[in-house]
């Protein structure tokens, strides 16, 4: 339980411009304890950069971003303490050897009992037998997972995941959607999930926050997204189609409207 | 501050270079190639006048100090930026201080290894022992760490701003300053004009203590104090402009897009 059930993330009309294009347009939701947020949109739809937000290397134009009920821009490294981020875009020091990389990273989390809390994810990520190898000797799948590990090492109450699993053979990914409900059961940790992958959302999120061109234009459970959105009396969550239907409903609406269909693919429906 | 997320920055650059080859050259080869070579030259110029050939030696070891100690800062950064490794510490607590300041530390680290590799060889092959300098010694490295501290701010701020296509100002940096900073000839040998350029580089008053303690054995306070005066103010300048380069990036958004 968190303490008088304040949000683990709480964002309220959050904006980031570039320029005059806006990336980020009013953008509020949650994450309560223990919750897993798919966080879905098309591309350049703006979640890389909300997320980006969060994490305090983007500065905002305008909103207010609380993580554990405290402000981030006042106490960022509090707060970072005890959050963790992954993105298949970034890497772990290329030169440096999986162990070592996790090594400079728990130093920098300041976690306790670093050897064991590494082998334990090496373990549990499948990836022991690379331990010694540099990074950069692995091959894509292979460092997603050590950048899943470091993710994890500091036992963080909120991970914020950008496409973790973006390189990862349907094998691996199903084995990591696994151990993340696992581990997040086990530890009670919140998420914010992001992926094009629609069978990897529906296996993970209780709550899904549908974005296009920076604004939120749908939000709730991937059932109730899907009843919304496509028919009353579905059964089964089917978010495939709910993201189609939602980015050429916001297509259609930038054409028609004032909004910007420039990121979404031009398709023909 | 944060000691322990600096001494991670140290970790990671103490297993950087223990698996890149090219940061061991830059710690040993180039000291000890360049030292052998004003070595011979104050051999030879030493044959007329011991005194310059000492200056010589001892302007060669410490710039060596200074020029090491600001390409460190500022390549020791780009690593992160080559090995796409920036936006996994940036998302981690710590704060921009703590990084550099582990930049800072992990480059005195290694110029210290430098330098007492340079004693040894100065002292066994040219029978010349800087270190008689004592104290004067220590605060002449003073000076000379805190402007090449200066200098790589400025250029990890350059960086974070127009990206590493900027880097090797990085290296060329340092040897733009070194023809007005008086390395291995006096001052007053400069023309007017280029004197008083020299005047404002904290370095050039290091130059001139060290050579002064050389001849007198005395330490030149003055000059101490105003190589530290304008240290000071451009510490200050400096940290301003990273600070508005730190948050413009940050607006820009291409803090994560280096
Ligand atoms: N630094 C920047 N300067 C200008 N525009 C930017 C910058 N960063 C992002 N953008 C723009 O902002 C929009 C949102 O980008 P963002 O990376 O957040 O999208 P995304 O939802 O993560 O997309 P994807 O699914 O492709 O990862 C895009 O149109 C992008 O071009
Ligand atoms: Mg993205």
């Amino acid at each position: 339980m968190s303490k008088n059930n304040v949000p683990v993330l709480e964002v309220k009309n959050l904006v980031k411009k570039f320029k005059n294009f806006v990336a980020v347009d009013n953008i509020s939701f949650s994450i309560e304890e223990g919750e897993i947020l798919g966080f879905l949109g098309p591309n350049g739809a703006g979640k890389s950069t909300t997320i980006n937000c969060f994490l305090g290397v983007i500065k905002p134009d305008g909103g207010e971003i609380k993580i554990f009920g405290k402000g981030l821009i006042k106490n960022r490294s509090e707060i970072m303490q005890k959050v963790n981020y992954c993105s298949a875009e970034y890497h772990m020091p290329w030169n440096l050897s999986v162990y070592e990389s996790l090594l400079v990273y728990s130093t920098l989390y300041q976690v306790g009992s670093a050897k064991k809390r590494i082998l334990e994810l090496l373990e549990l990520f499948d990836v022991s037998d690379l331990r010694n190898k540099r990074i950069r000797e692995l091959s894509f799948g292979q460092r997603a997972r050590v950048s899943i590990a470091k993710s994890l090492l500091n036992h963080p109450r909120l991970l914020l995941l950008d496409e973790p699993m973006a390189s990862m053979d349907p094998d691996v990914v199903d084995r990591g959607i696994r151990l993340i409900k696992k581990i997040q059961k086990e530890e009670k940790i919140s998420i914010l999930y992001t992926s094009h992958n629609m069978w990897e959302i529906e296996q993970v999120a209780d709550k899904v926050v549908f974005i296009n061109h920076g604004k939120v234009i749908a939000q709730g459970t991937p059932l109730e997204l899907t009843q919304q959105e496509l028919k009353l009396e579905a059964k089964e969550p089917n978010l495939r189609e709910v993201f189609i239907h939602l980015s050429r409903r916001s297509l259609k609406e930038g054409i028609e409207g004032k909004g910007n269909p420039s990121t979404s693919l031009r398709v023909k429906s | 501050m944060n000691f322990t997320r600096v001494y991670a920055i140290v970790l990671r650059h103490i297993f950087l270079t223990m698996h890149q080859l090219e940061r061991f050259a830059d710690m040993f080869l180039f000291p000890i190639f360049g030292l052998l070579l004003w070595g011979f030259v104050s051999v030879y110029i030493g044959l007329n006048s011991a005194g310059l050939a000492a200056f010589l030696m001892g302007g060669m070891i410490l710039w060596v100090v200074f020029e090491r100690v600001s390409t460190a800062v500022g390549v020791d950064f780009m690593f992160d930026i080559w090995e796409q490794n920036l936006m996994n510490v940036l998302a981690s607590p710590i704060t921009i201080l703590e990084y550099i300041g582990g930049l800072v530390v992990v480059a005195i680290v290694k110029v210290v290894v430098s330098f007492l590799v340079m004693l040894a060889i100065a002292g066994i092959f040219y029978n010349f022992h800087i270190t008689t300098l004592g104290v004067s010694l220590v605060l002449l490295w003073f000076n000379l760490v805190l402007f090449a501290t200066v200098l790589g701010i400025f250029n990890i701020a350059i960086i974070l701003r127009w990206g590493h296509t900027v880097g090797p100002l990085t290296w060329i940096l340092p040897f733009f300053l070194q023809p007005f900073t008086a390395v291995f000839y006096p001052v007053d040998i400069l023309p007017n004009v280029l004197q008083k350029i020299a005047w404002f580089l904290p370095i050039t008053h290091v130059f001139e203590g060290m050579r002064f303690a050389m001849t007198s054995g005395k330490f030149d306070s003055e000059e101490f104090f105003t190589g530290l005066f304008f240290n000071l103010v451009y510490f200050v300048f400096t940290v301003l402009f990273f600070a508005y380069m730190f948050n413009l990036v940050k607006r820009k958004g291409t803090l994560v897009k280096l």
